[in-house]
């Protein structure tokens, strides 16, 4: 069994033979914000969540307009094949490559590079601390795209329905409740522990082999969602905390496994932790 | 200092890490971390009987802001009165990080901030603090 799309991936040795080639632009998207500094695939330009992503008052993303403008900036065109990378397994690359499929980049034209960070990193591979500058670009971003992104209303209508499924892919204590962030952090804390209910805990991380970050086999992947009943029929959502490790997890169920109903809800443990009088569950169970 | 600037303070920190290992026979040790991205670190503290900070350490694994705030405070914190260190606040530590770094990522950068604020809670349980202050930590009036 091979992945659903095999061609979302790309080996470090493909990128090492494309460093400069017009038609791609490499992107480098890590959890830790200074890594790219302390130096990247040569040739490659950062996006920054924090910075570049995020929407600069309210808890949203960028506007297709700045999407647009920081495309443009960063040398990025329709056309481009755009190939991420990151640190944490491509954590941060799987959430990038989301918000590019979210403003309709076409996804032939999007790769992550398996592996990622560690193992260019562990092959020895060079590095540079050259920050590459491109000419701008006119990029045309489509109106976001619905069907990746879950809002609370729709999970909460997803409550006790046999046809759609809710993984929750954060660490088991996360998940039962016994850990949640600090009260001194409101913009990255709930007010309470838990999960929501009828969602399955699986780990975002059991997706990748840990010694290379590279993704598990199809087969392996297959096996490990449908023991617990998460089948290609059903309507997917993943969350975690905000919205960036589901997105590898949306990754994987899209592109490696094929699945074609799959969502992230970026809103989140942060945002269902917070409201009012929705329902929680503590522990180990569903 | 700019954007630019701060990044290059942080890097220096990150790579040439101030005051990192364990001392001889702490008095305080407390490790912390954030659940989720896998910042850990622990600190270890000397004080003496007048309740000042005579060394303190880290050790710590984690992202560049987690280890690099942990290097600025304990160089900060050197040689200081304990009621220095109870008494910082997340803002002292923005103006040490960066603002704009210590908002992308509060956590990371408050982790070596919040570590310490634990481990003194502990240090208290022992040694609760003196009802006055003792000669020259007083106000000066």
């Amino acid at each position: 069994m091979s992945y659903a799309r095999p061609d979302v991936l790309v080996e470090t040795s493909w990128v090492a033979e494309h460093l400069n080639d017009p038609s791609v632009r490499i992107v480098e998207s890590d959890e830790d914000v200074l890594l790219y500094e302390q130096g990247h695939i040569p040739g490659a330009v950062k996006i920054d969540w924090f910075t570049e992503l995020q929407h600069p008052s309210k808890r949203d993303f960028v506007t297709k307009e700045e999407f647009e403008r920081l495309m443009s900036e960063k040398g990025i065109s329709n056309d481009t094949v755009v190939v991420f990378y990151g640190d944490k397994h491509n954590w941060y690359a799987a959430y990038t490559f989301w918000l590019f499929r979210y403003f309709g980049h076409d996804d032939k034209k999007l790769k992550i590079m398996n592996g990622g960070r560690k193992k260019w990193l562990d092959e020895g591979r060079p590095l540079s601390k050259e920050v590459p500058s491109f000419p701008k670009t006119v990029y045309h971003a489509k109106d976001p795209d619905p069907a990746i992104r879950a809002f609370r209303d729709e999970v909460f209508a997803s409550l006790n329905r046999s046809d759609r499924v809710l993984i929750d892919v954060r660490s088991p204590k996360e998940y039962t409740g016994e850990l949640i962030h600090m009260p001194e952090y409101p913009q990255e804390g709930a007010q309470r522990g838990g999960h929501i209910p009828g969602a399955f805990n699986i780990p975002w991380a059991q997706a990748v082999n840990p010694d290379d970050s590279t993704f598990k086999p199809a087969e392996e992947l297959r096996r490990l969602y449908e023991s617990y009943g998460i089948t290609p029929e059903k309507e997917i959502i993943a969350y975690c905390r905000i919205g960036e490790r589901s997105s590898h997890t949306w990754f994987v169920l899209t592109y490696l496994l094929g699945y074609p109903k799959v969502k992230n809800y970026d809103g989140s443990w942060t945002e269902w932790g917070n409201l009012v009088n929705v329902p929680i569950k503590k522990g180990p169970e569903p | 200092m700019d954007r630019q600037a701060q990044i290059e303070f942080l890097l220096d920190h990150y790579e040439n890490p101030r005051n990192r290992g364990k001392i001889e026979d702490p008095d305080i040790t407390m490790s912390w971390g954030n659940p989720g991205c896998g910042d850990v670190l622990t600190l270890y503290l000397k004080i003496d009987e007048a309740e000042r900070i005579v060394d303190i350490s880290f050790e710590g694994e984690g992202c560049t802001v987690s280890q690099a705030s942990a290097s600025i405070l304990t160089e900060k914190l050197q040689g200081q009165p304990l009621a220095y260190a109870e008494n910082l606040t997340p803002d002292d530590i923005t103006n040490w990080v960066g603002r704009e770094i210590t908002f992308s990522r509060p956590r990371c950068a408050l982790l070596a901030l919040d570590t310490l604020k634990i481990a003194l809670k502990e240090y208290r349980r022992p040694h609760p603090r003196p009802l006055f202050p003792s000669e020259g930590e007083g106000s000066k009036g």
